[in-house]
């Protein structure tokens, strides 16, 4: 293969896995809030927070729907990279985080409403604080 | 009964009953019965140009990319507590039709995939493919209540417990 040849090679191998035209620039954002499973919490299918979901969050967490944060500003965020690894679906490192109060700085886009976080670092864990338990016992099937 | 025990029980009766090639409500506010023809994109490559082969190989969340622009998250599958990249993976890049529940929600838009096909003249499937490949990786077992089986699972509460605090337990 001649190096002209190579360098076309090259370039096609790089255009199938270019970025898209539209993909955007972020905003550098930091976010306090929960680890949350997006499904459950969105469409208050059950009550999702807290203690009470926890079991239930690892499940879905553990069935690749994506894991979000509840920010303290009311806005879900739906993780798709976390402290540079880009495994969003079923992540053990995030299933050991799930339910738990996190500060998380990272990068931000928004797009058809939906809030996109890449977690470039999480600052801070509190682990599980929100003591739903008492309240709603355990989602979705009460054991 | 309350609101949120009538929506799971319905969720519930959706996900066990019979197939039917148009997609079911599932009694979720905000929630269309919707078809549409969309490409297959994995979601980080296409806000952020962050890019891999074949959409990261199931290990990124995957979406729609509408004819208008429109990104849309494909949150779930038709299998209980499973997402949908498995149903959305071999068509990577390719168009499909895609049965099931855009849920306008203003907190998260997001869509519940129930059947696909590719193309417009593809074969019908059922978006349980979670299910079949969770069964294949668990040597046939059946994926029915594969979350009170599965070894991820199963590791990670023995350690935090179901309330997500070790030590803490519900009252006998």
């Amino acid at each position: 293969m001649s190096i002209r040849q190579w360098v076309g090679a090259a370039v096609l191998g790089g255009l199938c896995i270019a970025a898209p035209a539209n993909a955007a620039t972020p905003q550098r954002v930091q976010v306090t809030g929960e680890i949350i499973d997006t499904w459950c919490h969105v469409t208050e299918i059950m009550y999702a927070l807290g203690t009470a979901h926890h079991k239930c969050a690892v499940w879905c967490a553990a069935g690749g729907i994506p894991v979000g944060i509840k920010g303290d500003d009311d806005k879900v965020y739906m993780v798709l990279k976390i402290e540079g690894d880009d495994t969003s679906v079923a992540n053990p490192k995030v299933l050991k985080i799930q339910t738990h109060q996190v500060t998380v700085n990272g990068d931000l886009y928004e797009r058809d409403g939906v809030n996109y976080l890449i977690v470039n670092q999480v600052a801070d864990d509190k682990g599980v604080v929100n003591m739903t338990h008492e309240d709603y016992g355990i989602q979705p099937f009460g054991e | 009964m309350t609101r949120h025990s009538i929506l799971a029980a319905a969720a519930a009766l959706a996900l066990t009953a019979g197939p039917a090639l148009a997609a079911e409500g599932w009694g979720i506010d905000h929630e269309q019965e919707t078809r549409i023809e969309a490409k297959v994109v994995d979601l980080l490559c296409e806000v952020s140009g962050d890019c891999t082969e074949n959409c990261g190989n199931g290990k990124r969340q995957l979406g729609l990319l509408l004819d208008d622009g429109r990104l849309v998250p494909v949150v779930k599958n038709f299998d209980i507590f499973a997402g949908a990249t498995a149903d959305l993976l071999p068509f990577c890049g390719k168009r499909v039709t895609a049965d099931g529940l855009l849920i306008s929600n203003p907190k998260m838009p997001m869509f519940a995939l129930q059947f696909k096909r590719e193309g417009t003249d593809g074969k019908w499937s059922r978006a349980n493919w979670f299910g079949k490949a969770w069964s294949k990786a668990n040597g046939g077992k059946k994926a029915g209540a594969w979350y009170k089986h599965d070894a991820r699972v199963l590791e990670t509460l023995k350690a935090s417990g179901v309330y997500g605090i070790p030590g803490l337990k519900p009252s006998e």
